[in-house]
C-alpha cells in the first residue's frame, strides 16, 4: 500500500472505498500525466492537527477566525451545490480521497448587495501531516466578495499536503475577485481546486502568482452559465530548484454575451518543471461570446521544462475568440536593445526576466498581494537585486 | 575617431554590405542616404553589436580598438550609441529603471561617479524639458504604447543622458510630424560638439535641414557610390537616386 493510500486505512464510508478504488491517479489520467506523484505516495501520511493563527486561517483542514457577519445561516449545500461538489470529487482518486478526508465543509455567504473582503492564510501543516477542506462561496445577487489567499511560509523538515476545494456560486451581477500568491515551504505538496458558476453578468476574476511547493497544483474551472457573464484568469508561475508547478484553468461558455480572458505566464529555471492547461469551451448556444487567451512560457534552463497545453474549442459560430501560446528563451531584439544601452548580458537577462514576470504582477488589483509578490518575485529572480536597488532609488 | 575599411557583411548568405569604406573624424556629422534596402540600417546594426550579420571581409577600427571584437555593452560603454529604427518595447519594465541603469552602468566604466537618486532625477527631468516630454514617461513601461513620435523622443532623450562620443542615428526622422521632426533635430544640434561625432542614416532630406551634415554618403547595393557636403544632399532630393547613382 503506498503511504496516499494508507491515509484512507482505517475509513470504511463510501466515499473512503470510492476513493481507495480509484487510487492516487497515475500518468494515464491525462490532467495527472506529468504530475510527480512519487513523494506523494512515498510519504506515509497521517491527518492533519490544526494550529492556530491569527485572522481567517486554514491549517490541518480546518478554518477558523471567519468573520460571523459572512457565515451562512444555511450552510447546507443546496442540490445543484451538492452535484457540482459530487462531480469534483469524482473526477480521479485525489479528489475523491479530498472528499473522504475533508475535516471540514466551510460554507460563506456574502449577502445581497454586499461589498465585503476576505483575507484567507494557509498555514502550513506539520512534517508528514496531510489537511483536506471545502471551501463553499455564495455570492449573493449584486455582492461583491474581494478574496486574498496567502500562504504563511513556515519551514518543516519532511513534506506535508494539504488540498482546499472551494466551491462558488456567483448570483447575478455579483462579482468575486480571487487575489492568490502560493508561496509554499519548499517541501509542501499543496493542491487548490476552484470551480465556479456564474449567473447573469456575474464576473469572476482572479490573479494567481505561484511561487512555491515541491509540488504546487491549481485547477480553477469557471462555467459562465449566464448572460452577459465574464471571467478573467491572469497567472504566473515561477518554476525553479526541483519545483514542479501545475495549473490547469478551464472556462465553459455556456450561454451567449459570455467573456472570458485568460492570461498565463509560466517561467521555468534550473531543474523546475511546470505543466500549463488552459481550456476554454464555447458551447453551440453561446452566440456573441469573446475569449481572449495568452499563454507565455520563458524557459531558462535546458534541464527545466515546460508542458503547456491550451486548447480551444468552439462550436458556435458568431464569436470572437483570439489566442496566443509562446514557448522560448528571452528575445533577442529585447536583450541586444538593453545591452546597447550599456547593461551588461546579465543585467539585460535580469532586466527581461523581470519584465516577463511584472506584467502579470502589476496588474494585480490588491495593493497587498502585490508587494507581497513583488518583493517575493525579487527575491528568486537571477539578479532580482540589482531591479530591487533601481526600484528603491528611483520609486519615491 | 571610426574608420571603417572594406566592410563586407551578409544575412544568411545574402551579401548586404559589399565594401564600405567611411572615415569620420571627431566633431564630424555624417550623413549616409540611400533607397531602401540599400544596406544604411545593417551599418549602423554592424556598428552597435547586432550579432545577426556575418562580416565576411573588411575591418572597423574605432577610437584605435577593432570595434568588431567588442560585445554590444562594450561599445555602449566606449561611447557608442545607436538610436533604433524601431526602438523596442519592454513592457513591465518602467522607462525610468533602464534610464539610470543605463546612464550609471556607463558612466561606472567611465570612472566616473554613480549618480544618486536625486542627481539622476534633476538630469533627467532637464533633459525631458529639452525633448519636450511630459515627466510621466518616466514611469511608463519602456516604449510600451508609445506613439512613433514619442517613442523617437525617448531615444534621443537616451542618447543625452548617455552622451555618447559616437552616435549613430537610424532613420530617427521616419514617423514623426513636423513639430516632432523639429523637437528631435533641435534635440540632436544640442549634442554636436567638438569631441562627439554623429552618423546620421536617412532617406529623405528633412532632417538633414535642421541637423546640417558635414559629409553626405550615398549608399546603394551595399557601396557607397557617391560622398559630397549638403549640397549632395539637395540634389538628391531634387533628382531623386536613380539620377545620382546613374551619374
Amino acid at each position: 500500500m503506498s503511504g496516499f493510500d494508507a491515509l484512507l486505512a482505517h475509513h470504511a464510508s463510501p466515499e473512503a472505498t470510492q476513493a481507495r478504488a480509484l487510487g492516487l491517479p497515475t500518468s494515464r489520467v491525462e490532467s495527472w500525466k506529468y504530475v510527480p506523484t512519487r513523494t506523494l505516495s512515498r510519504t506515509q501520511w497521517v491527518p492533519a492537527t490544526p494550529r492556530s493563527g491569527s485572522g481567517f486561517t486554514l491549517s490541518g483542514g480546518h478554518f477558523s477566525g471567519l468573520p460571523d457577519a459572512l457565515r451562512a445561516s444555511e450552510p447546507t449545500l443546496t442540490e445543484a451545490e451538492s452535484e457540482r461538489l459530487s462531480r469534483l470529487l469524482s473526477a480521479h482518486g485525489f479528489a475523491a480521497t479530498h472528499g473522504a478526508l475533508e475535516s471540514e465543509r466551510l460554507v460563506v455567504t456574502i449577502p445581497k448587495g454586499a461589498d465585503q473582503s476576505l483575507a484567507l492564510t494557509r498555514l502550513a501543516n506539520q512534517a508528514k501531516e496531510a489537511g483536506f477542506a471545502t471551501l463553499v462561496i455564495r455570492v449573493s445577487q449584486n455582492a461583491r466578495l474581494s478574496l486574498t489567499e496567502v500562504y504563511d511560509e513556515a519551514s518543516v523538515d519532511e513534506s506535508n499536503l494539504d488540498s482546499l476545494m472551494i466551491l462558488v456560486d456567483i448570483a447575478r451581477d455579483g462579482q468575486l475577485v480571487h487575489t492568490r500568491c502560493q508561496t509554499a515551504n519548499e517541501r509542501a505538496h499543496t493542491f487548490t481546486c476552484i470551480d465556479a458558476h456564474l449567473a447573469e453578468n456575474a464576473h469572476y476574476r482572479t490573479q494567481t502568482v505561484d511561487f512555491g511547493g515541491k509540488l504546487a497544483r491549481t485547477d480553477i474551472s469557471v462555467t459562465l452559465a449566464g448572460r452577459g457573464a465574464s471571467t478573467s484568469l491572469h497567472g504566473l508561475a515561477m518554476t525553479r530548484g526541483s519545483q514542479y508547478h501545475d495549473t490547469h484553468l478551464s472556462v465553459d461558455h455556456a450561454v451567449g454575451e459570455t467573456h472570458s480572458a485568460m492570461v498565463f505566464k509560466t517561467l521555468v529555471d534550473e531543474q523546475g518543471e511546470a505543466t500549463f492547461n488552459g481550456r476554454v469551451l464555447i458551447q453551440q448556444d453561446a452566440q456573441k461570446s469573446a475569449t481572449e487567451q495568452s499563454v507565455s512560457n520563458l524557459l531558462l534552463s535546458d534541464k527545466g521544462r515546460i508542458n503547456p497545453k491550451p486548447e480551444l474549442e468552439i462550436y458556435a459560430d458568431d464569436v470572437t475568440a483570439s489566442h496566443g501560446c509562446t514557448v522560448g528563451n528571452l528575445n533577442q531584439t529585447e536583450l541586444f536593445y538593453l545591452r546597447s544601452r550599456g547593461l551588461s548580458e546579465t543585467d539585460a537577462r535580469a532586466f527581461l526576466q523581470y519584465a516577463f514576470a511584472e506584467e502579470i504582477v502589476e496588474a494585480i488589483d490588491d495593493a497587498t498581494i502585490a508587494e507581497r509578490v513583488e518583493s517575493r518575485l525579487l527575491g528568486v529572480l537571477q539578479h532580482g537585486e540589482l531591479i530591487a536597488e533601481l526600484k528603491e532609488s528611483v520609486d519615491v | 575617431m571610426l574608420t571603417i575599411k572594406n566592410l563586407h557583411a551578409s544575412i544568411n548568405g545574402t551579401p548586404i554590405l559589399k565594401g564600405i569604406n567611411l572615415e569620420i573624424n571627431p566633431g564630424e556629422v555624417h550623413a549616409v542616404m540611400g533607397p531602401n534596402g540599400a544596406g544604411k540600417s545593417t551599418l549602423s546594426s554592424i556598428l552597435a553589436g547586432r550579432d545577426d550579420y556575418e562580416i565576411t571581409d573588411g575591418e572597423v577600427i574605432y577610437q584605435g580598438q577593432d570595434l568588431l571584437e567588442l560585445e554590444p555593452e562594450e561599445r555602449a560603454w566606449a561611447g557608442i550609441f545607436l538610436s533604433f529604427q524601431y526602438p523596442v518595447e519592454i513592457p513591465g519594465v518602467k522607462n525610468i529603471y533602464l534610464l539610470k541603469a543605463a546612464v550609471n552602468t556607463i558612466r561606472e566604466h567611465r570612472g566616473l561617479p554613480e549618480l544618486k537618486a536625486g542627481e539622476f532625477l534633476k538630469l533627467v527631468r532637464d533633459k525631458l524639458k529639452v525633448m519636450q516630454m511630459d515627466e510621466a514617461f518616466l514611469h511608463r513601461n519602456v516604449n510600451e504604447g508609445f506613439s512613433g513620435g514619442e517613442k523617437k523622443r525617448n531615444e534621443i532623450l537616451q542618447m543625452q543622458l548617455l552622451e555618447p562620443t559616437l552616435a549613430l542615428l537610424d532613420e530617427t526622422d521616419s514617423g514623426l510630424d513636423v513639430d516632432a521632426l523639429r523637437v528631435v533635430g533641435e534635440g540632436i544640434n544640442r549634442m554636436r560638439a567638438p569631441e562627439r561625432s554623429v552618423l546620421l542614416v536617412t532617406h529623405y532630406q528633412r532632417l538633414l535641414d535642421i541637423v546640417k551634415p558635414d559629409f553626405v554618403h550615398v549608399l546603394a547595393d551595399g557601396r557607397i557610390v557617391r560622398s559630397g557636403d549638403f549640397s549632395l544632399a539637395q540634389r538628391l532630393e531634387k533628382e531623386g537616386y536613380e539620377g545620382i547613382e546613374a551619374a
